[in-house]
C-alpha cells in the first residue's frame, strides 16, 4: 500500500528527462535558446517552493515571492562584498529559511487561520517590497553592496567554480548547474514527501484535528514546511540573481508571488511536476504573447487561466494522470475483449 | 489519591461570554473505569470532554491526569501523555484506505514492521479487516466512526474518551462497539459521552449525569433509570418531546 518513491517508475522517467534535457540542450540548442530555457529552470524551482508547501502542506502562501526576493538580494549583497558566490548561494538558502521559520513560528504557533495566513504572507511581502524600494540613497549599503532601492543592485557576480572565482560558468554551463539544482531539488522532495515526516504534513493537510489527535504538534510541522519552502524560494532567488546578474524589487512583487500561485494551480497542486510544468507553460505563453501587440498579453494570460480553472479545476498534470489511466482502463478492456472475441471464433 | 484517580477535574469551569457551559465541575475517574457521561442536550457534556481533550482552555478550574496538571494543555501533548480521543463528529482522513488510517496512528509509537502488526490486529479486533483497503470518505457513518476507533486503539492508550460513538449506527455496528468498549475497558480506563439510552444500557455501571453545566448525578446505571428527577431532566424531556 506504501509505494517508495524507488518503485514508481514516474520518478526515474522524470529523473531521465531531466538528466537529458541537461545533457542534450546545450549542444542541441543555440546560445539565445539555451539562455530562455535557463529562465525556466530557475522560475521552476521558484514554482517548486510553492508547489511543496502548498500541496504537500496545506499552506497556501500569497506571498512566496517575499522568499525568492530575500534569496536573491541575499545572495547579490553577500556575493558582491566577497568577491565568490559559493558560499552566497548557501546563504541564499539558510536566510530564508531562518526567517520561514520566525514567521511561521508566529503565524502557527499563533494559530492563524488560512486566511488570515493568506494575508500575512502577502503583507509581509508586500513590505519588503516597499522597504527595498526606499533603499535608493548611497546610505542604504551593506559593505560594498549598495542596495539601490527601485534601481536595483546591477553587476551581480556570475556563479563560479566553488573555490575559484575566476573560473566562470558560461551559459550553458550554467544551465547544467541549474537543472542540477531543479534535479536535486525535486528528487529531496521527493523524499521529503514520502518520508514519515512527509507523511505527517500530508495527515495535517488532510484533517488538522485529526494530526493532533494522532499526538502529532501541528504547529511544529507547519513552520518546518513552511521554512523549508522559504528556503527553496530562497535558492530560486539567488539562482535569478547570478542568471540576470541584476536584481530589483520586481523580485518582490506582488506579480510574482501572484504568478507562483498561478503555474502551481495551473499545474496542478499536490503534484511536483505540476508546478513545473504550469510555470515552463505560462512562462512561454507570456513570452509569445510579449511578441504580439494586437491584444494586451496580460488579458490574454488572464483568459486562459480562467479558461484552465473551469475546464481543468484540478490542474493539468492530475488531469492528464487520470486520463492516461482511463485511457489504459479502456485499452485494456478492448484487449480483453478482442481476446475473447478469438477465442469465440475458434 | 493521583494513584487511584487517573483523571481528575477540580472546578472545572468554562464560560462563553455570559454563559457557563461547565460549573466548577468535580470529576473522579479511577483507573480501569469505565464511566458513561449522560445529559440532556445543551448539559454541557460535549464543552467538559472538549476541556479535557485541550480543544477547549478553561476558563477556571484544573484538570490532573496520571498525575500531571494537564489544564490548557495542547491536544498533541494530552494524546502524547497516553490519552485517546474520538470526537464526535468522525475526524478520519477521507482520501485513504482505511488501513493507513490506522497505521498512521499506530506509526506513532512503534517502528513500521511492528505498526503493520499493531494495524493488522486492532483492524481484527474492531472487525472491520474486510474494509482495510477501502477509502474512509466513502464508508458508512458507522463504518467510519469503527475506523476512528481503530485508530484511537491503535495509539495504545491509557485512558480512551468517546464523543458519541454510537451515532450513526447501525443495531449490529452498535452491538460490535458495545463489546469493544467494555472490552477495552479491561486494559483502560474509558469515558463515554453518549445519547444513546440502549447503547448506554449495554455498556454502563457507574453513571454521571450532567445538568446545566454541572454534575447532576453519580450513581449505578439502574439506580439512574430508576431516578425521577433525572427522568424528568433527560428521559422525561425525551418523552414529553415524543409526546408532543
Amino acid at each position: 500500500m506504501e509505494k517508495p518513491v524507488t518503485r514508481d517508475p514516474g520518478f526515474y522517467v522524470m529523473v531521465a528527462i531531466g538528466l537529458a534535457v541537461m545533457f542534450i540542450a546545450p549542444v542541441m540548442l543555440d546560445l539565445f535558446t539555451i539562455m530562455q530555457i535557463t529562465q525556466y529552470v530557475v522560475l521552476s524551482v521558484f514554482a517548486l517552493s510553492l508547489g511543496y508547501i502548498w500541496g504537500f502542506g496545506g499552506i497556501l502562501s500569497f506571498g512566496q515571492a517575499a522568499f525568492f526576493g530575500l534569496g536573491a538580494y541575499t545572495f547579490a549583497v553577500a556575493s558582491i562584498n566577497m568577491g565568490s558566490t559559493t558560499i552566497p548561494m548557501v546563504l541564499a538558502f539558510v536566510i530564508p529559511t531562518l526567517f520561514g521559520a520566525a514567521l511561521g513560528y508566529f503565524m502557527f504557533y499563533g494559530r492563524l487561520s488560512d486566511v488570515y495566513l493568506g494575508v500575512v504572507t502577502l503583507v509581509v511581502a508586500l513590505i519588503f517590497w516597499k522597504l527595498i524600494n526606499h533603499t535608493a540613497g548611497p546610505e542604504y549599503s551593506i559593505g560594498s553592496a549598495r542596495l539601490g532601492g527601485f534601481n536595483g543592485i546591477p553587476s551581480i557576480p556570475t556563479l563560479h567554480v566553488p573555490g575559484d572565482p575566476s573560473a566562470w560558468l558560461d551559459p550553458g554551463q550554467m544551465f547544467q548547474v541549474f537543472m542540477g539544482f531543479l534535479l536535486v531539488i525535486y528528487v529531496a522532495l521527493r523524499f521529503l514527501i514520502a518520508s514519515d515526516f512527509g507523511r505527517v504534513s500530508i495527515s495535517i493537510r488532510e484533517n488538522e484535528t485529526r494530526s493532533s489527535l494522532l499526538g502529532y504538534d501541528v504547529r511544529k510541522h507547519k513552520v518546518i514546511v513552511f521554512a523549508i519552502g522559504g528556503g527553496i524560494a530562497g535558492i530560486a532567488g539567488a539562482m535569478w540573481a547570478t542568471y540576470q546578474a541584476f536584481i530589483d524589487p520586481n523580485s518582490v512583487s506582488m506579480e510574482m508571488s501572484a504568478k507562483a500561485l498561478v503555474w502551481v494551480m495551473a499545474g496542478g497542486v499536490g503534484t511536483l511536476v505540476g508546478p513545473i510544468i504550469g510555470c515552463i507553460l505560462l512562462q512561454w505563453l507570456t513570452l509569445q504573447l510579449g511578441t504580439v501587440d494586437v491584444v494586451n498579453s496580460i488579458a490574454v494570460l488572464g483568459a486562459i487561466m480562467m479558461v484552465l480553472v473551469l475546464a481543468l479545476p484540478k490542474g493539468i498534470v492530475p488531469t492528464a494522470r487520470s486520463l492516461l489511466l482511463g485511457g489504459y482502463i479502456l485499452w485494456k478492456r478492448n484487449q480483453g475483449q478482442a481476446i475473447s472475441g478469438k477465442v469465440v471464433k475458434e | 489519591m493521583t494513584t487511584e484517580h487517573i483523571l481528575t477535574t477540580r472546578g472545572l469551569t468554562m464560560r462563553f461570554g455570559g454563559v457557563t457551559a461547565v460549573d466548577n465541575v468535580d470529576f473522579n475517574l479511577r483507573d480501569g473505569e469505565l464511566r458513561c457521561l449522560l445529559g440532556p442536550n445543551g448539559a454541557g457534556k460535549s464543552t467538559f470532554f472538549k476541556c479535557l481533550t485541550g480543544q477547549l482552555t478553561p476558563t477556571e478550574g484544573k484538570i490532573t491526569f496520571a498525575g500531571q496538571d494537564v489544564t490548557g494543555a495542547l491536544t498533541h501533548q494530552i494524546v502524547n501523555l497516553g490519552v485517546g480521543i474520538k470526537t464526535q463528529v468522525p475526524n478520519v482522513f477521507d482520501g485513504i484506505s482505511a488501513y493507513e488510517n490506522v497505521r498512521l496512528s499506530a506509526r506513532r509509537k512503534h517502528l513500521a514492521p511492528m505498526a503493520r502488526e499493531l494495524t493488522h490486529t486492532t483492524l481484527e479486533r474492531c472487525g472491520i479487516t474486510h474494509l482495510a483497503k477501502r477509502e474512509v470518505g466513502l464508508l458508512s457513518h458507522g463504518q467510519r466512526q469503527l475506523v476512528e476507533l481503530a485508530m484511537v486503539l491503535a495509539g495504545e492508550p491509557k485512558l480512551i474518551l468517546l464523543d458519541e460513538p454510537a451515532a450513526g449506527m447501525t443495531g449490529d455496528e452498535r452491538d460490535r462497539l458495545a463489546q469493544l468498549v467494555l472490552e477495552s475497558a479491561r486494559s483502560a480506563a474509558v469515558v463515554v459521552v453518549e445519547h444513546d439510552m440502549a447503547f448506554i444500557r449495554q455498556i454502563a455501571k457507574f453513571v454521571t449525569v450532567f445538568n446545566r453545566g454541572a454534575i447532576f448525578r453519580e450513581a449505578m446505571i439502574d439506580d439512574i433509570m430508576q431516578d425521577r428527577e433525572v427522568q424528568e431532566i433527560y428521559l422525561g424531556k425525551q418523552a414529553n418531546v415524543a409526546a408532543a
